[in-house]
């Protein structure tokens, strides 16, 4: 991570940093997730840890179930379903 | 680096630490450790540096020696090269993977399992020749082959960055005599101002000489004392402070102290001397004086000091062109990285019209929803 600069920050030239990506997700009978993608799939070889958020009810509610996972290959990722969509997504951790 | 063995499991660079041992169960991560690299190639080129006085170190691992005139000294080529690849073996003891290009003359026998060896005219083609050379041993090019030997090397051969390699090939280009094959102009024009320095690097028109640095001159540092004085606690600090005085000289920039000593004009016209050759040659305060404090202790001078100078007489190279791994250079570094930095922004945005680099700034670090944390704003600098 690099110090800001001193020029004064423009928001309108900033990017979001670790935007969820869509993923489809398939389930286990305990409902939590088994594999993801289509092509290529890859299966879970461990979840995590298991929380949920829900903040700003007061304008667009978020809902979300969080499941921390390690892919097969070892690659550590966070996937959320979002309630109110039931659609989820997937993050660096 | 990844071994043959993990290589072959599928590990590559820049996997994460996780992946890697996903698919290398028994896998032995060694950590890097710049700092002793460092110490291996200062300690290469110091014991290089007593083969020939031309010596210019390129990158860490990399090093020229001009030998010129030096079949007069050692008697031929062959014993040219023997002398280098001693010198080497016996600096590399512990120095891993150290490749050596020796320019304007031969490479040696294989005292040193892992010293690559090249011998050729001009930089470009001692280079090249070391790197076709099997650790151990060496490759001569010949004047007179010289053309050839480069025509037949692959264009990886060439200094450059991986994405004009892949163009090249894209370009169906796969040696160097498929590139001089074109004419000058076309290679400009499509690759520009490097376009030209390669084709011309690979035509042999380029023979550039070793170029050594000259060894500074000794660095002296004293004081007078206003009245005698025999106290060595004194005289202690004394030393501490000029041996901080003598660092600070310009002209030690980029060299490492490897003699050093103290001596004393004492009352009554007598004098005092210490001088000391470090093992290990350093630009670190602590490492110079510490010796020369003990050495103090235990044969102080025989009267009063008058005047206590603190020289350093003899250096090693090592600093200049390894900042980002000395110990005594993380501020020289640091500039050094913005300045790149800053040449690397300029050429991107005149390349491509538009910055490519960003900043990672905080924006809700304690958010908990990851895509709020930090973001990317255009860098500047």
């Amino acid at each position: 991570m690099v110090a800001p600069p001193r020029t004064p920050l423009r928001i309108d030239r900033l990017r979001a940093l670790n935007v969820p990506r869509r993923v489809e997700v398939e389930l286990d009978q305990r409902g939590r997730p088994r594999a993801i993608g289509d092509e290529p799939r890859q299966t879970i070889e461990t979840v995590g840890e298991i929380w949920r958020v829900d903040d700003e009810w007061w304008r667009q509610p978020i809902s979300r179930r969080y499941v921390e996972v390690i892919l097969e290959g070892g690659k550590h990722a966070v996937l959320f379903e979002d309630l109110t969509t039931k659609q989820w997504w997937m993050q660096m951790p | 680096m990844v071994s043959t063995i993990a290589r072959r499991m599928g590990v590559k660079p820049g996997v994460t630490v996780s992946q890697a041992i996903g698919l290398c169960s028994p896998l032995v991560l060694l950590e890097p450790d710049p700092v002793w690299y460092d110490e291996q190639f200062a300690r290469l080129l110091l014991a290089l540096s007593h083969v020939s006085p031309v010596i210019e170190p390129a990158e860490l691992g990399r090093a020229y020696v001009g030998v010129d005139g030096l079949e007069g000294l050692y008697g031929g080529p062959e014993r040219v090269l023997a002398e280098i690849a001693a010198a080497a073996a016996e600096a590399a003891v512990a120095a891993g993977d150290l490749a050596t290009v020796c320019s304007a003359a031969p490479a040696a026998s294989p005292a040193s399992a892992a010293v690559r060896l090249g011998w050729g005219r001009g930089k470009f083609t001692a280079w090249v020749a070391a790197t076709r050379a099997k650790p151990g041993e060496f490759v001569i090019v010949a004047d007179e082959h010289r053309l050839a030997f480069l025509a037949a090397q692959p264009v990886a051969a060439l200094p450059l960055d991986p994405d004009t390699h892949r163009r090249l090939y894209q370009l169906g280009l796969k040696t160097l005599g498929d590139l001089t094959a074109l004419p000058e102009a076309a290679v400009t024009s499509q690759f520009g101002r490097l376009g030209r320095l390669v084709w011309r690097l690979a035509a042999g028109l380029i023979t550039d000489p070793v170029t050594g640095r000259e060894t500074p001159e000794p660095i002296t540092a004293e004081l007078d004392f206003p009245t005698p004085i025999a106290d060595r606690v004194i005289l202690a600090n004394t030393i501490d402070k000029l041996v901080e005085r003598a660092l600070k000289s310009p002209r030690r920039t980029g060299w490492r102290v490897h003699t050093v000593r103290a001596r004393a004009a004492l009352e009554q016209g007598a004098s005092w001397l210490i001088e000391l050759t470090l093992k290990d040659p350093s630009a670190d305060q602590h490492r110079l004086a510490a010796p020369l404090k003990m050495r103090l202790e235990q044969a102080p001078p025989t009267g009063a000091v008058e005047r206590l100078a603190v020289e350093f007489t003899a250096f090693a190279p090592g600093t200049s062109e390894l900042q980002l791994f000395a110990r005594d250079a993380q501020s020289a570094a640091r500039a050094g990285r913005r300045k790149a930095l800053r040449a690397a922004v300029h050429e991107i945005k005149a390349r491509l019209k538009r910055s490519t680099l960003y900043h990672v700034i905080e924006v809700h670090p304690w958010s908990r929803l990851p895509e709020r944390r930090y973001a990317l704003i255009d860098y500047e600098p």
